[in-house]
């Protein structure tokens, strides 16, 4: 037999590695039968029990022993007592001077109390940094983006922003201040509007937007502003800013956004619903675009 | 989270890797030294070092550490005494449509071959085992010995021709 002088023909049959022929042949020799004896046997062996959690808890006890036994203990260093007076300096600046602030991600809401009980909510991707110290005195903070308040009575509340500043005095308003774009919404009490030389005192119901210096007062018969109802309404928005809201509140990229032609839109979309925002938008105004699978949006050449 | 990107010395990912390798490798070194407990033993000292150097040892190879540390450890405290490896499982099922007298001699089968399986060498011995036992195919054996599948073969080989002549005298 030809696998005599073979020194692994064995392991092959076991594996089922060996051919047919070879096989046959195997099978008629006289040790066949006692390989097929021993690997029926030997394949219902089994390992003695093994207790996985008892093992996995004597190795935890021997490296917590371990360290005890090689570790020495120090005394308190020296180095400890300098971290302790920089942290102690260091809560202290954050106490009265550090900054507390609010972020939004695109395509994210999120709503907060200041200091004094006063309701903010931050529409997506925006920013507001307060100081909280003396909190209840100066009532003023830092805008980027847009957001919704609901002012506690007290001392003046002042909203500032890089276009220009919002001061109220117990009252619900909402400010949107984003590049070249900036609007104003008073839904109750007294809101005034600075912005340059330009100066509004927006009553209930009222609401100012500001594009280039020019100020555009308009009526709105919300109660609470669209956005926090999952819409963004506009009115006689540059559409450039109405494509821009479109992308902070789906996290999308519009590519093409250099097609567009210079129009104010007036209406709202839903946050909930790209595919019907889209048509809101584009198809009221007339302007073409594609929109795949993959929620890529593409302005068209239009005329 | 990507293997990639985990490391041992993170507690959970510890104990994965615990869980997933502790059990075979208490086994691998049981094949070699026949004694559950002292197997257990340098398997906890095998996952000590490997939570002392976690910071050294990529996720992906804490396996191979394992095996190589675990190695060396047998080789290094255990005296190559001869192993008798005690095996649970009672054959009766298996044996019971053999031969009649083969049910009745039973028991002494079993230390016969308990006793077979001790006079392999070691070499043969772990890779029939974690063939047997473990049903490692012999490229799995192959990577954790560090040896070629043609060497895992032969000692696959060896370990059978060397159990028949064992047993062979012992059914006549």
């Amino acid at each position: 037999m030809e696998h005599q002088n073979n020194d692994t023909y064995l392991a092959k049959w076991l594996a089922g590695e060996m051919s047919d022929d070879e096989l046959m042949e195997f099978k008629r020799t006289a040790e066949y039968k006692d390989y097929k004896f021993i690997v029926d046997v030997t394949g219902g062996l089994e390992n003695p029990a093994y207790d996985q959690q008892k093992n996995f808890t004597a190795t935890l006890n021997k490296i917590n022993n371990q360290k005890n036994t090689t570790k020495i203990r120090t005394l308190i260093p020296r180095w400890a007592y300098a971290a302790a007076a920089a942290v102690v300096l260091f809560l202290g600046y954050s106490f009265f001077f550090q900054q507390t602030s609010f972020q939004t991600q695109l395509a994210e809401q999120t709503s907060f109390l200041l200091p004094d009980g006063s309701e903010v909510m931050l529409n997506a991707d925006s920013e507001i940094a307060f100081k909280s110290f003396n909190w209840d005195s100066n009532r003023s903070l830092n805008l980027t983006g847009e957001a919704y308040f609901k002012v506690k009575k007290g001392s003046k509340f002042t909203v500032k922003t890089k276009e220009g500043t919002v001061a109220v005095l117990g009252t619900q308003f909402t400010v949107n201040s984003r590049n070249d774009f900036y609007n104003v919404t008073c839904f109750e009490g007294k809101v005034k509007v600075t912005s340059g030389k330009l100066n509004h005192i927006l009553t209930p119901g009222n609401a100012i937007s500001i594009q280039d210096n020019i100020a555009t007062p308009y009526k709105t018969n919300e109660a609470t502003p669209s956005w926090i109802a999952q819409e963004s309404s506009f009115n006689e928005v540059a559409i450039y800013e109405v494509v821009t809201e479109l992308e902070r509140q789906y996290n999308i990229t519009i590519s093409g956004k250099k097609n567009l032609k210079t129009a104010y839109f007036t209406g709202r979309f839903s946050h909930t619903n790209l595919q019907q925002a889209l048509t809101m938008v584009f198809d009221t105004m007339e302007i073409p675009y594609t929109f795949d699978a993959n929620r890529n949006v593409r302005i068209q050449k239009y005329k | 989270m990507p293997d990639t990107q985990k490391s041992v010395c993170e507690q959970r990912v510890f104990e994965e890797v615990f869980n997933t390798h502790s059990k075979t490798i208490r086994n691998f070194i049981y094949y070699k030294c026949g004694d559950s407990a002292q197997a257990e033993d340098l398997t906890q000292d095998a996952f000590v070092k490997l939570w002392n150097n976690c910071a050294k040892v990529p996720f992906e190879k804490a396996k191979s550490y394992l095996y190589t540390l675990a190695n060396n450890a047998f080789l290094n405290e255990v005296a190559h005494k001869k192993v008798i490896l005690k095996h649970q499982k009672s054959i009766t099922s298996i044996a019971s449509h053999e031969s009649p007298e083969f049910v009745y001699r039973e028991k002494e089968f079993k230390e016969e071959l308990d006793r077979a399986i001790a006079n392999l060498t070691e070499k043969q011995r772990e890779v029939f085992l974690l063939n047997r036992i473990e049903n490692k195919k012999y490229r799995e054996i192959s990577e954790m010995l560090g040896i070629s599948v043609k060497a895992v073969e032969k000692r696959m080989h060896g370990a059978l021709v060397s159990l028949r002549s064992e047993i062979k005298e012992f059914k006549k």
